[in-house]
């Protein structure tokens, strides 16, 4: 099966014209792709309506890489500098947004201490969180003006990866899985890695397939050991007995479908067994980053504590991406507040922390994408839930509590225009005011850049054609950002 | 505002001078010459594009301008002002000009974004080469005309040639549509799979090797000897024999009926419907405190057959009935199943959230409408109107949640009308009940609101029923001394006779649950976006048999559903039909249907010996690997520890966390919990091998059966093979299986005795040798397509 095969769109946008196809496609479809093409090959023979299986634009990436630095990353100690907040330092804001989330004190506006440079040709400026990230300065399209409608983390999370701030809803993986199906046959198409501390708040929410078969969710990878549930030989089963067990199973169940007249279902089924074992061996080997040279390892900071974990998942997701994997989101921070991007009491050392452990690993795996021609093909998408605010949680505290009015992330690779930064924020950094865009904005962007016009990629569901942007509002693809 | 079909008259009295205007104006000025569009086709391209844009306006339920674009033949015929399309002429084209224009009073559509340049360019290039479309395209009908809106009428059971194969009034309308294309049924299956087939579908477990021979030794000794039974599946016995097969499987039927494993497994569908879990979701993702008497009415009432109008009543209204008790007040828990915030980004918002999941729930469960559409709009495809959305919000407006800030409460199940007088030691003796309460009869003021924000309210509504469906304007009941009664008015409306969707909608229900597909596949769309009904006078005649024959008794229908002669058809092959059917829609055999994983987990449970059938309870906790909790924000405390005695019970007891499904269930399509779902996905991924094979439960309840092989069967692997096909398969494996798996038991030992440096004389090692390659038996046995796909 080549990608240009499974590649496909289906506008499902039809109220009551729903093809029967398509109906199999919103019901069977997805992991491999297995079930379907069982089920689309039972079906060829008595097709009657001609389905479009175009994307509709010429793709410009085949593959997203999400990093979500969960809990939320301050814009003004990042990639927002802020001059005027400098000057302002100490002072109290006088904008017209309400400070702060749940009650929590509020403090004055409060300087980075992280000092920015101009990086690269482009000049563009990055603070010094981040001095092996800023050499690739001229690859990132920074958005300093974004916004979301939420202060809380569990809705922010799900905002960012759903859409919407309440649960039940696709995740941007899945309406990718959904809407271009695989590129490969032994992995899944959507994976996701959490930090070691924990997950984020409300966990599988995040990479739920929602109202989509449960095919199309992101499946969890562990950076070490087993790294799908499930996926090892049990204890007690050694490598013989497990091929020898499962030709058994064939073996009967052959028999069976041989009984049933060949049904699809069924041969599906038998199948999936054989991907299944197929997979013992593929995701094994996909984490297996022993193999790799003691340089890249270096490269990705695998050997030193605080870039370790980071680092490996970075390297991880180079395999995947190397084989097939269309979507991988990878959590910086999770667990409790201060694991995570959380700096409600102490944002510098948290940021310190944070930044640090990812820095390294991420500019590791631009430099290798590079280098492989991954590059070409990969969107790497940079950011959190939310950003925090610039004055400080308490006076003189060096916490920050959450931003919802204004926030940066940032775009790289396959499709964007890199070394600018787009929008802005008020003086302070408080809220966007300059070209703001909206979360649904930057999902409208990112299914663009794969190719998918968000206007037409639609689920039919409880009587509606769903969209992941919604249907209440429009959004607007970022279009300064594209290449 | 001016009304939707006021604005559109207006701007349709304008659309005699646009046309001139346009008609000035080439439209290849302002249609993008570089937007390339190949061969344009009317059912591909242009059908769907109108009907996304323009017929929620110009459709079968409102004709703005009398115009309707939902069928060439009716572009075609144009507006009342006169063609809109003048094919090969896209200048000339009035519609060209309407979607063309920058004047934001002339635009089309009105409201939304303007068509792309994609959508102009297919417009463009369809009207320009000529407007063609297929003929035959159909018409859609008035809403009035909408088969799910009519009255049940009598009728008549068709007449049919084949006398012999109906066994009731179900066979005789399946039976008329398969004659009527010269088709046939399918042999029905043999006693042996009839009897697998109705235990795993009313009681969701297989029968047991003692239960196999006690039905048929009684079946063998009322007609004919068991060896022919369970070596044929071919004809029918002779029709006195075939008299005693009906009685001896009615009798089946109705023993499995009377059972409490049915209620387990039925209470299980409706759970799905309701959106059942036992936690809130969101951040905190907190138990729902008690909600599991919710669960356990839902099975008592599945048991004692309660009538399910009165079933719809106790859960829609059970505080408000003038016989309300305990039990009804539980039922009540329906309303409060849904998802809930604890910490919503906005008070106002979260508030209609959690009324848009009662009206939700409540409208797609009994009335298959997807009501919840009108929310911010009027419904673009079915006869559902703002104001029928806001009617129904204020029906449930009264519901308040008890709640101390972020903690849920429970009140004592007591009906308001009972409280008074009763002490507090009283109250705390009855169980404490998880339900939304009305704390005053005086109704709170409902609004529609503008676009859905609850910030914008508009015009005051009272409660009523969507209009569509309510001809005779239904009264609502004045206040009691304690409640609104609005709810109870809505419940007496579900249940009233003049009120067709309720039956149906339940009936459809129950067909599917027996099938694997309702005679309506969309069971909780009966609206125009559904599918119609692939037997609409069989699914009348039921409706209105189980209202008036069947005075709503469930079991009554389960009953005449599973004796049919329909149902009792095999699986069996027949290309030519499978080529013209492949959906089987025409019901000419049993379809192929995967069990839910609730049976597949009970099953296993069961023929490992290991099942504790006690009913009713607190949840319990299977088994969740380490490694999936380790996503979780707080991974230590968010699931207990795994007691294999204590999660040994039927899956519908199991906890149900928003935030954290059981891998297992998960992976093997559990329903989605945050809404009404009408059937689950069924999908075929290597996860589910994964989870199914490698899984610590199967290895665990592998590990059971091997010793209770040992145990029952003795020391000899034919015997042992012999007896867990029969626990899992209810058959004898054929000489071919039973080889095939002696040839495995060898190799397996051998290579185990070879890797331990075992000697098959030492006893206590070859014991433990044989329980490792037992172990393994089990394991392919509970992975076989024949397990989970039960002829």
């Amino acid at each position: 099966m080549t990608p240009a095969e499974t590649s496909r769109y289906i506008p499902n946008r039809t109220p009551c014209g729903r093809t029967r196809r398509q109906f199999l496609w919103q019901t069977g479809g997805g992991f491999a792709g297995l079930a379907l093409l069982d089920l689309l090959s039972r079906e060829r023979a008595f097709a009657t309506e001609a389905v479009g299986r175009s994307a509709h634009f010429a793709a410009r990436a085949k593959h997203v890489v999400f990093l979500f630095m969960n809990g939320g990353p301050s814009q003004v100690d990042t990639f927002d500098p802020k001059p005027e907040l400098d000057r302002l330092h100490g002072q109290t804001y006088s904008g017209p947004h309400a400070v702060g989330s749940n009650g929590r004190p509020i403090g004055h506006l409060s300087k980075s201490v992280f000092p920015f440079t101009n990086h690269g040709d482009s000049g563009l400026p990055i603070s010094s969180l981040y001095p092996h990230l800023s050499r690739h300065a001229d690859d990132l399209c920074v958005i300093r003006s974004l916004h979301t409608d939420t202060a809380a983390h569990a809705s922010g999370c799900l905002q960012m990866n759903s859409g919407s701030v309440t649960i039940g809803k696709p995740s941007l993986g899945s309406w990718l899985s959904y809407g271009l199906g695989t590129l490969n046959e032994n992995l899944p198409s959507y994976v996701v890695m959490t930090d070691p501390r924990g997950g984020p708040i409300g966990s599988a929410s995040n990479w739920s397939s929602g109202y989509m078969p449960a095919n199309y969710q992101g499946t969890l990878f562990r950076s070490g050991g087993s790294p799908l549930l499930d996926l090892a030989t049990p204890l007690g089963t050694d490598d013989v007995t497990q091929r020898r067990s499962l030709d058994l199973l064939n073996t009967l169940n052959q028999k069976h479908l041989a009984a049933n007249a060949g049904d699809a279902e069924l041969a599906a089924r038998i199948e999936s067994y054989e991907l299944a074992f197929r997979m013992q061996t593929a995701a094994a080997d996909a984490v297996a980053v022993d193999h790799e040279s003691a340089a890249t390892l270096a490269m990705y900071g695998i050997e030193q504590p605080t870039t370790a974990d980071f680092g490996r998942k970075c390297l991880i997701t180079r395999r995947l991406l190397e084989r097939g994997v269309r979507f991988i989101q990878l959590y910086s921070g999770g667990g409790h507040i201060e694991d995570t991007w959380d700096g409600h009491t102490d944002c510098v050392t948290n940021h310190r922390l944070h930044a640090g452990e990812t820095d390294q690993p991420i500019a590791a795996l631009i430099a290798d994408l590079k280098r492989t021609g991954l590059w070409e093909e990969t969107l790497l998408v940079w950011g959190g839930e939310f950003g925090r605010t610039p004055t400080s949680e308490g006076v003189d505290k060096p916490g920050r509590d959450h931003d919802w009015h204004g926030f940066t992330m940032w775009l790289a690779g396959a499709g964007v225009r890199g070394g600018q930064a787009i929008g802005a924020t008020d003086e302070v950094g408080f809220a966007a005011v300059e070209q703001p865009y909206h979360v649904r904005d930057l999902h409208a962007t990112v299914l663009q850049l794969m190719g998918l016009d968000h206007r037409l990629l639609t689920y039919f569901h409880q009587g509606l054609d769903q969209r992941l942007t919604g249907i209440e509002h429009v959004a607007k693809v970022i279009t300064p950002a594209l290449a | 505002m001016p009304r939707p079909g006021l604005l559109f008259r207006l701007l349709a009295s304008f659309a005699g001078v646009t046309t001139i205007l346009a008609a000035e104006q080439p439209p290849s000025a302002v249609v993008p010459s570089d937007v390339a569009v190949e061969a344009v086709d009317y059912l591909r391209d242009v059908k769907p594009l109108l009907r996304s844009r323009c017929v929620s306006c110009h459709g079968p339920l409102n004709q703005a301008a009398g115009l309707r674009l939902d069928a060439a033949t009716a572009i075609r015929r144009g507006a009342d002002e006169g063609a809109v399309v003048v094919a090969g002429n896209p200048a000339a084209s009035r519609m060209m000009a309407r979607v063309l224009t920058h004047d934001p009073d002339q635009r089309m559509p009105p409201t939304g974004a303007a068509l792309n340049d994609r959508e102009l360019a297919i417009l463009e290039t369809w009207i320009r080469t000529g407007a063609v479309a297929p003929s035959g395209e159909k018409l859609a009908v008035s809403p009035r005309d909408h088969w799910a809106f009519q009255p049940l009428t009598a009728i008549d059971v068709p007449t049919v040639s084949d006398e012999d194969w109906p066994r009731n009034a179900i066979d005789r309308f399946v039976l008329a549509k398969l004659e009527s294309r010269s088709w046939s049924p399918s042999p029905a299956a043999s006693p042996p799979q009839l009897l697998r087939r109705v235990y795993l579908d009313l009681i969701g477990l297989p029968p047991t090797p003692e239960e196999q021979s006690q039905w048929l030794s009684e079946l063998a000794a009322s007609s004919e000897p068991p060896e022919t039974l369970v070596a044929s599946s071919a004809a029918l016995p002779d029709a006195v024999a075939a008299s005693a097969l009906d009685r001896w499987y009615e009798r089946l039927v109705r023993d499995l009926l009377s059972r409490p494993s049915h209620g387990e497994r039925y209470a299980r569908y409706w759970l799905d419907v309701v959106r059942y879990a036992d936690s809130n979701g969101y951040e905190r993702d907190a138990a729902k405190p008690e909600v599991w008497r919710y669960r356990d009415y839902v099975i008592r009432a599945f048991n004692e057959d309660v009538p399910f109008d009165r079933f719809v009543l106790e859960q829609i209204a059970g505080d408000e009935l003038e016989d309300a008790d305990g039990e009804s007040m539980i039922a009540t828990g329906f309303h409060r199943l849904g998802p809930w915030d604890d910490e919503p980004a906005d008070f106002a918002t979260d508030r209609f959230d959690q009324l848009d999941d009662m009206v939700s729930v409540t409208s797609e469960a009994f009335l298959a409408l997807t009501l919840g559409c009108a929310r911010c709009h009027d419904h673009k495809f079915d006869p559902l109107s703002q104001r029928d959305y806001y009617s129904l919000v204020a029906v449930f407006n009264p519901l308040s949640r008890p709640q101390d800030g972020r903690t849920e409460l429970t009140l004592p199940s007591v009906p308001p009308a009972r409280r008074v007088g009763l002490s507090d030691e009283a109250l705390k003796q009855s169980p404490p009940g998880y339900f939304l309460r009305e704390t005053s009869p005086t109704a709170p003021a409902t609004h529609i609101l503008v676009r859905g924000n609850p910030h914008q309210p508009s015009e005051e509504v009272g409660p009523a029923v969507p209009a569509i469906l309510d001809s005779g304007n239904w009264q609502f009941l004045p206040p009691s001394e304690w409640t609104s009664r609005r709810r109870l008015s809505l419940a007496n409306w579900l249940v009233d006779p003049g009120n067709p969707l309720t039956a149906r909608v339940i009936v459809n229900r129950v067909w599917q649950w027996h099938f694997g597909q309702g005679l309506a596949r969309t069971p909780n769309d009966f609206g125009f976006n559904g599918q119609p009904p692939t037997h609409p006078e069989l699914l009348d005649y039921l409706s209105k048999w189980f209202v008036e024959e069947a005075d709503w008794s469930l079991k009554k229908l389960h009953l005449l559903i599973v004796t049919s002669s329909t149902y009792r058809q095999s699986r069996a092959d027949r290309p030519a039909y499978a080529a013209e059917d492949p959906e089987n829609l025409l019901l000419w055999r049993r379809s192929v249907q995967r069990l839910e994983v609730e049976p597949i987990r009970d099953s296993m449970l069961q023929i490992s010996g290991q099942l504790d059938s006690a009913l009713f309870g607190p949840p319990i906790y299977p088994l969740v690997p380490r490694e999936a909790l380790e996503s979780h924000a707080d991974k230590t405390a968010i699931w207990p520890a795994y007691d294999p005695a204590a999660a040994a019970r039927r899956t519908v007891y199991a906890f149900t966390k928003r935030s954290l499904m059981v891998p297992m269930l998960e992976v093997l399509d559990l329903c989605d919990t945050t809404r009404s779902t009408p059937r689950r996905n069924v999908t075929t991924v290597p996860t589910q091998a994964l989870v199914l094979y490698n899984g610590g439960f199967t290895i665990e309840q592998a590990g059971h059966l091997a010793r209770r092989l040992r145990n029952e069967a003795g020391n000899d692997w034919a015997a042992q093979i012999d007896l867990a096909w029969r626990l899992a398969l209810c058959r004898p494996p054929r000489p071919d299986e039973q080889a095939a798996m002696l040839g495995f038991i060898d190799s397996e030992l051998a290579h185990l005795r070879q890797l331990r440096g075992a000697s098959e004389h030492d006893a206590d090692g070859d014991a433990e040798i044989s329980d490792a390659a037992r172990t393994q038996l089990g394991r392919v046995v509970f992975n076989l397509n024949e397990f989970v796909y039960p002829d």
